[in-house]
């Protein structure tokens, strides 16, 4: 095997790269898993709250031990009943026993049940919130990424009249915050000239579904929140490329391919090509951090996703709901990360012949 | 060539957005709920619904508990708040006897699935509190002796507790409690082993049997859509058989006021209880308030500063009044909540409404410290030993004490986000520093604000006593203030009498409080009763236990035009200002019609159900 490995250098750096993710894997969960726990906060007190009841301390205090022991936060017995102190108190469990059940139920696929949104199972909330988020998120950034780049690189290329309008606007829309845009499109397209729907993912007057009223009407909520991302990314994208680009055709290649009067189509791909690679690492990134939400836009549009349930979580101490949403952004983010490690390593020729050479 | 291809894109760009942006509605036809024959209502749903089942611990919309939503599931009783009555519901009738409560059920009532509703079934809802203690209905319990089902299958006598006379809990729990179908629940509760919290679990998210109007249509983490019951038993008892006017009720979920506020000026949303600021400015868009001037809405909930009682100085009733006199209450009144409140008066009692006659003002001016009076302020903290040491530009440096000690900072805890909230504490913090009282703001993350105020760990904390507006009050609200039935030290977790005031094992304890507040609830002697509660109320003004500093109505009564009219207001109050899925506004549900419409109301606007 280990002569196997030796003889195929990409594979080797393919493996030992999986070896890193997977211990980076094992850290981030142990992570994720203890800090939100480290402030000491009672994530049962929101739902006692939520409850708004004018109970008695002595039934209100029985409701909350329900649920601490439902949560797997104190100690129960085998027939289930609380055990208390000396003091009468639930005994909470430690840390390391809740971290071995959650690992224990997560490899199961069990990812547990909500607190805050009691009794919603973790993967029901995020499967019902992540198609929106997806939806909302993929095409921004892969439409945004192209286009932004494909601008970047021309206004790099050409410079002219085109850099001269096209720099100072994308300069703009990435100086502009995420919730600065989206509010102004609210109130212009969506408050005064009623163009637009101002809040919502569709309309209210319709129930989600796969018929071809519901997709136009996605559609149509969609427009709003997709731009406001948009504008953005492509504003940032286009002047990341337009800086590669400007120091590309500075290079020598570039001169040397210019004197040889090789056609300037051709000059454009291969400095693109050797500009995109940065760029490509940017949007594997993005691509994999994408599950965590437009929690911005989700706000300002009250558009649905997995943004705004991530922050409920994180604010109310919803443990199992933080923790089966940053299980998927960690696998998310790993995953993507391997796959630019991986595309790098098959795509750059600069790589494969470091790997041959360290041979 | 190269050109062409970002023009292209530019052009695709240019026609994606131009053909969105044609304004195109979805078409009428497509719509699962017509506008015309649907009310959206707001306010009550903040995020995505997790659970319709009524014995869990915190239901969604709109079985949730302590608004008396009554869609799905009905109470016996419920309750007017305009003339602090009970009226029927489930039941036809009910008296209150020397040692009971007797009930009397509606001969029609039935459940969704034919079945009538019988003394059986409220008798079985309420001992389900009696067995399982994690139920909210279990607090009632120690007022309830025993629920009696009468031979007629119609009539229930529920007996209260000898030790503990006190039929005003009970009442309460009449108009909060839905009445579950036994022969529904129990076999599911049986086949659950008898686990209360498995039960909890459930969703009751698809048709469940209740004996409301409407049912459930759909629901997601965006919307809650209920149907009409076009076989509603009430329609014959309280409509003379027509149906509600709306055939789906949705309350859409957004996630902040302003998304509630937006969409009601668009028209998207009927009735919603969201907080707008400055109502008035909404009116051009068709957004109206239960008064057309300030202060708006009809108040009945009482946000107070809870102080602790344990700590120094605000364990020194000097301190305590002298900050009550120190409060600016109309800058909170007009800059902190849009006018939203009518002026603050000493005391527990609401001045107006229902509640009204039980407040003096007499008493008010005599014994009350909730007034702007900065020269009463600066007396008091003298009158303590209190001293402000002031800068040499005005500003307070520190506050000293008799003995030359400084007094420490005072925090006022308030939920970050919150933002009437954070601009009243800031308005208290500028006006107690103004007369020398060392208080600061310390806005917390609502995860740490809970648990602060029932652990007791905060100098001052703004909460809400007993807010729901209920046949108890303003009884309730003094016994959420003042009760010491449960009091425990700080850091143990209590979930009334935040401050911890009155410490029975004090030698300060004054028993009167506790005396009056077990007595109220017996008494029905109007004089007798006004006597008592001006007794308790004085008692509070002189020590103080909480800060007043607003009202608040218990519901932001919202609503447009746009789409529906017929919405009561204080000028045509023939229903009580709430949103119609709760309480008495659900019967509003029959009286709105369609904009446009008008000849076809259902029935004359006035008539009173």
């Amino acid at each position: 095997m280990r002569s196997w490995l030796r003889a195929h250098p990409t594979l080797r750096h393919i493996v030992g790269r999986a070896g890193w993710y997977v211990l980076t894997f094992f850290v981030a969960v142990a992570v994720n898993f203890v800090l939100p726990r480290l402030g000491d906060a009672n994530p049962v007190d929101m739902l006692m709250a939520r409850a708004r009841t004018n109970l008695d301390s002595t039934t209100a205090r029985q409701q909350e031990e329900a649920y601490l022991a439902e949560f797997g936060l104190v100690h129960v017995d085998d027939a289930g009943a609380v055990i208390r102190d000396a003091a009468g108190k639930p005994v909470p469990t430690s840390l390391p026993s809740q971290f071995l059940r959650y690992v224990s139920l997560s490899a199961q696929g069990d990812l547990g049940t909500s607190i805050l949104q009691h009794p919603r199972r973790v993967s029901e909330i995020i499967g019902k919130a992540l198609p929106w988020t997806l939806a909302l998120q993929l095409p921004t950034i892969v439409v945004g990424w192209l286009v932004g780049n494909l601008l970047g690189a021309l206004a790099a290329y050409y410079r002219g009249v085109f850099d001269r309008v096209l720099y100072p606007i994308a300069l703009l829309t990435s100086a502009i915050p995420a919730f600065c845009l989206g509010i102004i499109l609210v109130y212009v397209f969506g408050i005064q000239l009623e163009w637009f729907p101002a809040v919502g993912g569709y309309d209210d007057g319709m129930v989600p579904g796969l018929s071809w009223a519901f997709v136009r009407s996605a559609s149509y909520y969609y427009v709003l929140p997709f731009v406001s991302i948009l504008v953005i990314v492509v504003g940032h994208q286009a002047i990341g490329m337009r800086s590669m680009c400007i120091y590309e055709l500075g290079t020598d290649y570039v001169k040397y391919a210019k004197l040889l009067g090789i056609h300037e189509r051709k000059i454009l791909l291969y400095m693109f090509r050797n500009a995109m690679l940065p760029q490509l690492t940017g949007l594997a990134l993005a691509l994999g951090g994408m599950v965590g939400g437009a929690l911005i836009t989700e706000m300002i549009f009250s558009y649905p996703g997995l943004g705004l349930a991530i922050l409920t979580a994180i604010q109310g101490n919803d443990y199992p709901l933080i923790s089966g949403c940053t299980l998927l952004v960690t696998v998310c983010v790993l995953i993507a990360n391997f796959c630019v490690d991986v595309a790098v390593g098959l795509l750059d020729p600069r790589i494969r012949a470091s790997h041959g050479a360290a041979q | 060539m190269l050109i062409r291809t970002p023009r292209r894109s530019f052009l695709l760009l240019s026609s994606l957005v131009a053909l969105a942006g044609c304004r195109r509605e979805t078409g009428e036809s497509d719509q699962t709920f017509p506008r015309d024959q649907t009310v959206y209502v707001g306010g009550f749903q903040w995020g995505p619904p997790s659970s319709f089942n009524p014995l869990a611990t915190a239901p969604d919309w709109p079985c949730m508990v302590g608004n008396s939503h009554n869609l799905f599931y009905e109470t016996l009783l419920v309750f007017n708040t305009l003339t602090g009555e009970m009226q029927p519901l489930l039941a036809q009738s009910f008296q209150v006897e020397p040692d009971a409560i007797r009930v009397v059920l509606q001969p029609s009532a039935r459940f969704s699935d034919g079945s009538p509703v019988t003394a059986d079934d409220v008798k079985y809802t309420f001992d389900l509190g009696r067995q399982h203690k994690s139920l909210r209905l279990a607090a009632v319990w120690p007022f309830l002796q025993e629920i009696e089902a009468g031979a007629d299958g119609k009539s229930v006598r529920f007996v209260l507790e000898r030790a503990r006379p006190n039929p005003l809990v009970v009442l309460d729990a009449l108009q909060e409690t839905y009445i579950l179908p036994r022969h529904v629940i129990e076999p599911l509760l049986a086949s659950l082993g008898g686990d209360m919290n498995e039960l909890g679990k459930l969703k009751f998210d698809e048709r469940s049997i209740g004996t409301g109007p409407y049912q459930m249509h759909s629901y997601s983490a965006e919307k809650i859509a209920t149907v009409r019951r076009d076989d509603y038993w009430g329609n014959d008892v309280f409509f003379g058989g027509k149906r509600a006017a709306a055939k789906y009720v949705v309350h859409p979920v957004y996630k902040s006021n302003d998304h509630y506020s937006v969409a009601l000026q668009q028209g998207r949303l009927d009735a919603s209880s969201s907080f707008i600021p400055r109502i008035w400015l909404k009116e051009k868009k068709g957004v109206r308030a239960w008064l057309d001037r300030a202060p708006y809405f009809a108040a009945s909930a009482m946000p107070v500063v809870w102080i602790n009682h344990q700590r120094t100085p605000t364990n020194d009733v000097h301190f305590r009044r002298a900050m009550a006199f120190a409060i600016q209450y109309d800058d909170i009144r007009e800059l902190a909540v849009s006018g939203y409140s009518e002026p603050v008066k000493p005391g527990l009692v609401l001045p107006f409404g229902f509640e009204g006659k039980y407040y003096s003002e007499e008493d008010a001016q005599k014994y009350g410290a909730s007034f702007y009076d900065p020269v009463r302020a600066r007396a008091e903290l003298a009158a303590g030993g209190y001293q402000p040491i002031w800068g040499p530009n005005g500003e307070l440096i520190e506050t000293r004490d008799r003995s030359g000690a400084r007094v420490r900072t005072v925090y006022i805890k308030s939920p970050t986000g919150w933002t009437d909230w954070e601009a009243a504490v800031r308005i208290i913090v500028r006006s107690l520093r103004a007369v020398g009282i060392d208080a600061r703001e310390r806005f917390l993350d609502a995860s740490l604000y809970w648990p602060a105020g029932y652990t007791g760990d905060f100098d001052l904390l703004l909460g809400t006593p007993a807010s729901a507006p209920t046949p108890s009050k303003p009884w309730s609200r003094f016994d959420f203030v003042l009760t010491t039935q449960d009091f425990a030290p700080e850091g143990q977790k209590v979930y009334r009498n935040l401050g911890r005031f009155n410490d029975p094992k004090a030698p300060g304890y004054v028993p009167r409080f506790t005396e009056l507040l077990d007595r109220i609830p017996t008494l029905t002697d109007p004089a007798e009763l006004l006597a008592a509660y001006r007794e308790l109320n004085v008692l509070v003004m002189v020590h103080q236990p909480v800060l007043q500093f607003v009202y608040r109505p218990d519901q932001f009564y919202e609503f447009s035009n746009r789409v529906w009219q017929g919405f009561p207001t204080a000028k045509d109050p023939f229903l009580p200002p709430q949103i119609p899925s709760s309480r008495l506004g659900t019967r509003m549900l029959w009286q709105l019609t369609p904009v446009g419409q008008q000849d076809l109301a259902f029935l004359p606007r006035g008539t009173q159900p």
